[in-house]
């Protein structure tokens, strides 16, 4: 029985711990999916929104107020890193966006730096310090929130590329540039809209993280770390590539750190992906 | 050939020079790192600039040359011995994890160099015979017996020496068999195939010699700093700063790592010092706005662009393509 709760306990764990990755990997899938690009600064895209959340909380707004207005202003802050640099990246070979985002990311952890010190911050009193029991489960409500915010998230997100006509018109770019251009597709806009909601993806997590976690300048790379992962696992460019990756990694990582030891959490996750991606060279919902 | 050979001379003479004068011992530091990193830069190019594979795994090879010299030290073996033995090591290192993953493309060859070297990280981390994250201290003993010497410019001899010997070999892969399958399969893999390349086995050569010229770097690296352990010398950052090297320079050129390596030494490091300590992170901010610059400016890197310009001066073609102009560059 308490083997069996144990389990359970894990379980939930995993999975609450595999949407938040989901809620990250879906922004950095998206741009993938759309322009070609791994924004490998995509971690330190959350790193600003959690500080972002951790401003704001400190005038008197909590996590939760200020989820929308970091949402939208890490939207508008991927627009003009697209507009202003990106969109010159893709005008040269693959690997200048390789290296251009990784400059980004230097950049903005050296920012952080600069700006706020390296120690570690969190929100003054956050809500929801409570924990809830289920018979012998115990969950607490911040890792709940996080879980049930990020899914809900995730899902909006698909919604709009599946059901929207800006979201069918990222599906079209996606497949085809060239044909989508002819149909009067601006692809430009598309690929920059594009950017902003995958920032605005991490926007939102990095506002829900702020309910459990500390931010510092390198708060955001092991998320980021996982969530190329996760994404590379479910297939480039595929949203529920990245959901279903992002759930098997929750998993895999909250077994891995249970049965083998914390320090070997990860190599289950990567020893997955290896395994995977040997089988199935695309991941596994990935176009060739 | 010969402009090339008459740089490396040329090099290597100014090298001895301050090697000999010099007895600063920051700036013998900066120029040991700066040929240690240029080496690196280099190793990595062989797989990633000619073969077209980005790894961002590359510390792990740079991990065996310091893991093995350390261990050779610390049970009383000879540290010169560490040159062939890391070698092997991470030749047959990149051998085994290259076999299955080198026929991977794009990101997703590079996101398993990050996943292979993180579970090369996290063992190394939990085995006591390799020092758990503690890593090792070496024990002092100057002479050449023991490759440790009081005085740095030796050290900055032997960077030296291994730097010319890397870039030679590296004028040597440019004009063999190996170099131009290296970048047809690069160019066009497809087409590589159908004129019968074995990609797996050219890339796989490549990715051993890779593997063990930065483990020659790491065991010169061990005895140097006589302190190994993971975030020095197997971190994903130590990777990824041996990549940016690569790339800032110039991918698949002769001369990429080591102008990518000056830049690097040059910001990354003497702006540190200038700024006193990385604690503050302005050598973080002006080595990323470096980095973003020459990504959105010149994104063939700083050898690159020279290349392109001197072909476009001397009007070999009339429009020449930048990419195939980076390749061809020799």
């Amino acid at each position: 029985m308490e083997a069996l709760t144990t389990f359970a306990q894990l379980l939930a764990g995993g999975v609450l711990t595999g949407l938040v990755f989901a809620l990250v990997a879906v922004g950095l899938t998206l741009v993938y999916g759309v322009m070609d690009v791994v924004n490998f600064a995509h971690g330190e895209f959350l790193m600003l929104a959690m500080y972002a959340t951790l401003g704001l909380a400190l005038i008197g707004l909590s996590p939760f107020a200020g989820l929308p207005l970091v949402a939208i202003a890490l939207f508008l802050f991927g627009i003009v890193v697209y507009r202003v640099f990106i969109r010159r990246l893709l005008a040269g070979p693959p690997e200048a966006t390789v290296f251009g985002t990784f400059g980004l990311l230097v950049l903005l952890q050296g920012l952080a730096q600069a700006l706020f010190s390296s120690d570690f911050l969190s929100v003054p009193h956050p809500p929801l310090q409570g924990t809830l029991r289920f018979g012998g489960l115990a969950i607490s409500q911040a890792t709940l929130a996080e879980g049930a915010g990020a899914l809900v998230l995730t899902a909006a997100l698909f919604a709009f590329v599946e059901y929207t006509e800006t979201g069918r018109a990222m599906r079209a770019v996606a497949e085809d540039r060239v044909a989508a251009t002819l149909m009067g597709i601006d692809v430009q806009r598309v690929n920059g809209l594009a950017f902003g909601i995958g920032a605005a993806c991490v926007g939102a997590a990095g506002a829900l993280l702020m309910l459990s976690y500390p931010v510092f300048p390198t708060a955001g790379a092991p998320f980021a770390l996982t969530a190329f992962v996760v994404v590379a696992l479910g297939g480039f460019g595929s949203i529920q590539g990245a959901l279903v990756g992002a759930l098997l990694v929750g998993l895999l990582e909250v077994f891995g750190g249970f049965y083998l030891s914390p320090e070997l959490k990860m190599v289950p996750v990567y020893l997955a992906y290896l395994a995977i991606v040997l089988v199935r060279p695309q991941g596994l919902l990935g176009r060739r | 050939m010969r402009p090339h050979l008459i740089a490396l001379a040329a090099i290597a003479a100014a090298g001895l020079v301050l090697a000999y004068a010099v007895r600063d011992a920051v700036v013998l530091d900066l120029v040991f790192t700066l040929l240690l990193y240029a080496t690196l830069g280099q190793s990595w190019n062989w797989i990633s600039g000619y073969g077209g594979n980005i790894s961002f795994g590359h510390a792990i090879f740079f991990g065996c040359g310091a893991y093995t010299s350390a261990l050779c030290v610390v049970h009383g073996i000879s540290p010169w011995l560490a040159i062939p033995a890391g070698a092997a090591v991470a030749a047959l290192l990149a051998a085994i994890t290259g076999f299955p993953t080198l026929a991977l493309r794009g990101h997703y060859f590079s996101i398993a160099t990050i996943a292979v070297a993180a579970i090369v990280d996290a063992l190394v981390r939990t085995q006591g015979w390799l020092g758990r994250a503690n890593g090792f201290e070496l024990p002092i003993a100057a002479g050449w017996a023991s490759m440790q010497f009081a005085d740095k410019g030796w050290y900055v001899v032997l960077a030296l020496v291994l730097f010319v010997a890397v870039q030679c070999a590296t004028l040597a892969l440019e004009r063999s068999r190996l170099g131009y399958y290296l970048r047809a399969l690069r160019a066009n893999h497809q087409a590589a195939a159908s004129v019968g390349i074995d990609e797996r086995r050219w890339k796989l050569i490549a990715f051993a010699w890779s593997a063990a010229m930065a483990a020659c770097a790491g065991v010169l690296y061990a005895q140097y700093t006589l302190f190994v352990d993971p975030p020095s010398t197997i971190a994903l950052s130590v990777s990824i700063d041996i990549a940016l090297i690569g790339v800032v320079g110039g991918i698949g050129t002769l001369w990429g790592p080591a102008a990518g390596a000056l830049v690097y030494v040059v910001l990354a490091k003497a702006v540190a010092l200038k700024l006193g300590g990385t604690g503050k992170g302005y050598d973080l901010v002006i080595y990323g706005a470096i980095i973003c610059v020459i990504a959105a400016l010149r994104p063939h890197g700083i050898v690159g662009t020279i290349v392109d310009g001197i072909r476009r001066r001397r009007g070999a073609a009339a429009q020449p393509p930048a990419r195939l102009a980076a390749e061809g560059a020799a």
